[in-house]
């Protein structure tokens, strides 16, 4: 039963019948400070997404119920909203930070229990270039993988890219780039890595618009992705493939 | 208030983190067919979110504003950016 008011007015645009009763079920404790976490994970409220996650789990909440009745049922009309025009990318990528900022609180239960992320990823679209939403939709697609992502932003300079993986011991870095005049920075930045003696540390994966298997090959990447799903099954062969 | 389960059990939360990735993937291949015409910065107010200039950004006069985006989305927006230059405002 959904008694958050905000929550029920976000409700009303899950229409699809089997979809209504699917959502309905997440809620069905009628448990409200869940139900304020779903809301406010809808409206991309992070600040408060994190401090109702630690409340939660500071007044004896398991972390199943809030990823499942909280997180996963808000992000769930998230998805709905967006596949119906109702939000768009935008709306989407602050309900993804919503949800990193709860799931703060419950990776070190994860990783307690054993599960820890299959890799860090480092990622930031190359210098020159401002483009940050593929390279975003990616991010969220790898959290949602279960890697642990460290993003650089955009206009990203080689030594940064470097520096952050020795901060973070990334074993993989993803760059992105949108334009056919700063996709050759890519190249560059491989080549800092090598010129750090660092490039039998990291696998690199590429993609962006303008990019191609062939120039991946060319600039001497590891992996090329054509979208954010590729993303993280590259992410996840780069990861289960040994350094060189 | 609802007593608490504090148990906390593993398998189950890999199967919710199976179920958001399954969530976060809908999106992600929504948003492909999306993007061939509508500029993926503007959101559901039809504001600019992109960091960058772009000739479809009308300003308004009103401090910290997003600018409205004039795209049509018929035509290909991509030709209206302007990347080389930051947004300012």
């Amino acid at each position: 039963m959904i008694k958050h008011e905000g929550l029920k007015k976000e409700f009303e645009y899950v229409t699809a019948p089997d979809e209504r009763e699917h959502i309905a079920g997440l809620f069905a404790s009628g448990d409200i400070l869940m139900q304020e976490m779903a809301y406010n994970l809808i409206i991309g409220n992070n600040i408060e997404v994190g401090s109702l996650v630690k409340k939660a789990l500071d007044e004896g909440y398991s972390a199943n119920i809030v990823l499942d009745d909280g997180l996963i049922a808000g992000m769930a009309i998230v998805g709905v909203k967006f596949r119906d025009n109702l939000i768009f990318v935008p709306e989407v990528l602050i309900s993804a930070r919503a949800m990193k900022a709860g799931m703060v609180h419950i990776e070190p239960i994860l990783s307690a229990s054993g599960v820890e992320p299959i890799g860090i990823v480092i990622m930031g679209t190359v210098k020159g270039d401002l483009h940050d939403i593929g390279k975003n939709l990616c991010i969220m697609m790898l959290r949602g993988g279960g890697f642990s992502v460290h993003d650089l932003g955009v206009d990203t300079k080689p030594d940064d890219f470097i520096d952050a993986v020795m901060e973070h011991s990334a074993s993989i870095v993803g760059m992105s780039a949108l334009l056919t005049t700063t996709m050759p920075n890519m190249g560059t930045a491989i080549e800092a890595f090598e010129e750090a003696g660092m490039r039998e540390e990291v696998k690199i994966m590429v993609g962006g618009a303008p990019v191609t298997q062939e120039f991946a090959d060319e600039m001497g990447a590891d992996a090329y992705g054509a979208n954010a799903v590729d993303c993280v099954n590259i992410a996840k062969e780069l990861s289960a493939s040994p350094s060189k | 208030m609802k007593p608490k389960d504090q148990s906390f059990d593993v398998n189950k939360a890999k199967k919710s983190l199976d179920t958001l990735f399954g969530i976060f993937a809908d999106i992600s291949n929504n948003a492909d067919e999306l993007l061939k015409s509508r500029c993926p910065y503007k959101n559901a107010k039809s504001r600019c979110t992109a960091k960058f200039e772009c000739k479809n950004q009308h300003y308004v006069n009103q401090f910290g504003a997003l600018p409205v985006c004039t795209g049509s989305d018929f035509l290909d927006y991509r030709s209206a950016w302007q990347t080389d230059k930051k947004r300012t405002y």
